[in-house]
């Protein structure tokens, strides 16, 4: 029994020793290092997040780099699938043209739709011009999908003006919000995250809730007052209530699944290559 | 000139593992297929660093599985240091039954990856939980758990064909 335990002792103090004639560190030393590393990183210092920041920096860029030929093969075999199949696309068009001409009777029920719903646009649009003051396009950098984690890297950073906090717009819709700056680039975290939060108002109704991140595609709707009463379809905007967001942003519309209101968000996340990042006087630590 | 050839030859193929370890950690290529297959993700450097700690433990190298943590969780934006722990501890627990097995076959290999991507996840769990502000669900780092689990033989196979037809397996 004794020499049983000997044994394994031995063999674990080998593999976590030894390092042979090729290797430099042993793993117990790298994993202590890692474990320092780690609490380093998680106590916030000056000196350890600007090295972050410059390692980010630096690694962003060599990413990038890295995968421009990933980043071309996907552009080629989008165009080449497009080129493929616009014969077949053109057949499918001419047959929904056909359907759509057949549905003239539908005309005018659709038109007055159109208006209402242009309205609710143009609306949207005022307040959220207003409350827009300035804002900083930027390239997504990489896109890289994680089952934990849903972000994206952005081309921009402090320099320009970006800090934590700031809401980034995919054309006019909320795409996320600025979790991480760095020099020359910052990290945008999806709203579909799971640690994802923001405060929002269904249509033109006084219903305000929290719209929170599930890791899925969708994000569902929290904190929604006892009894409320929505409508399938309903918008949903920022309501600036955390005074860091400017209110009036669409987000996306409301769907029931599961006993749960989930949103079907306007941005596409698997498609954002420009955003918009608002220059608000965002204050980090409000988040 | 043909033995300095044959010699980068010999030396790029032994590169191979640590190439791909480094490409996935740097790019955006990734092992997470949730587009089409909802649950669908699993995590090929673990599958990396078990097969090749259990066959060649130089042939990585442990600074270079650190090192490759390091930029994983700057690329995921992880806490730093998280990645190298698990991936640390996948390697111990590699080098661990390479130290205790006599013979080693895709059976044994496959059962006993079980311990690394569970003493590995454990890590990460812990970490993330307890020292960090960031959320994750435990369905999906089961269905990562699982789907890792469940590739290892077919990432086995390739490799090991890949040893064979380099000839790094050729002493075993």
């Amino acid at each position: 029994m004794s020499a049983s335990r000997d044994d394994f002792g031995i063999v674990i103090r080998s593999a976590l020793l030894q390092r042979g004639a090729k290797q430099k560190f042993s793993l117990f030393f790298l994993i202590c290092l890692s474990i320092l590393i780690f609490f380093l990183d998680s106590f916030p210092s000056k000196i350890m997040d600007k090295t972050r920041s410059l390692l980010n920096d630096g690694i962003y860029l060599t990413s990038s780099i890295a995968t421009s030929p990933i980043k071309f093969v996907t552009f080629l075999k989008d165009k080449t699938q497009d080129h493929i199949f616009t014969y077949q696309e053109n057949k499918i068009l001419k047959e929904e043209l056909k359907e759509f001409k057949k549905k003239n009777f539908q005309n005018e029920f659709l038109l007055t739709e159109n208006k209402n719903l242009k309205k609710a646009v143009d609306s949207s649009q005022e307040v959220l011009e207003s409350n827009i003051i300035n804002n900083v396009s930027a390239k997504v950098l990489l896109d890289k999908e994680s089952p934990f984690l849903k972000s994206l890297i952005l081309n921009k950073g402090s320099r320009s003006g970006i800090r934590k906090g700031m809401p980034v717009l995919d054309q006019n819709y909320l795409a996320g919000r600025v979790v991480e700056v760095n020099y020359l680039s910052s990290r945008i975290l999806l709203l579909n995250d799971l640690n994802s939060k923001i405060p929002i108002i269904v249509g033109n109704s006084a219903l305000h809730a929290i719209l929170s991140g599930s890791g899925d595609e969708y994000p569902k709707l929290e904190y929604l007052p006892e009894g409320f009463e929505l409508e399938d379809n309903s918008t949903v905007y920022t309501s600036g209530k955390d005074g860091i967001f400017p209110n009036g942003i669409p987000i996306g519309k409301i769907f029931f699944e599961n006993n749960e209101v989930k949103v079907k968000l306007f941005s596409d996340s698997n498609q954002l290559s420009f955003v918009h990042v608002i220059l608000t006087n965002s204050e980090s630590n409000k988040f | 000139m043909a033995i300095i050839f044959k010699n980068f030859k010999r030396q790029f193929v032994n590169l191979g593992p640590l190439i791909l370890l480094y490409f996935l950690a740097i790019t955006e290529l990734d092992t997470e297929f949730s587009n089409y297959f909802t649950i669908l993700s699993f995590n090929l450097q673990f599958v990396i660093i078990y097969y090749w700690m259990l066959r060649d433990p130089p042939l990585l190298g442990n600074g270079h599985v650190f090192f490759a943590g390091i930029i994983n969780d700057i690329i995921m934006g992880l806490p730093m240091g998280t990645s190298p722990l698990t991936y640390l501890v996948t390697a111990f627990v590699a080098i661990y039954i390479k130290n205790v097995t006599v013979k080693m076959t895709l059976f044994t290999d496959w059962f006993t990856f079980i311990i690394a991507i569970f003493f590995a996840n454990l890590t990460y769990l812990l970490l993330i939980s307890n020292f960090s502000e960031l959320s994750i669900t435990y369905s999906s780092l089961f269905y990562n758990s699982l789907f890792t689990f469940l590739f290892y033989p077919l990432f086995w196979v390739i490799f090991n064909w890949y040893g064979i037809l380099t000839g790094i397996h050729r002493n075993d």
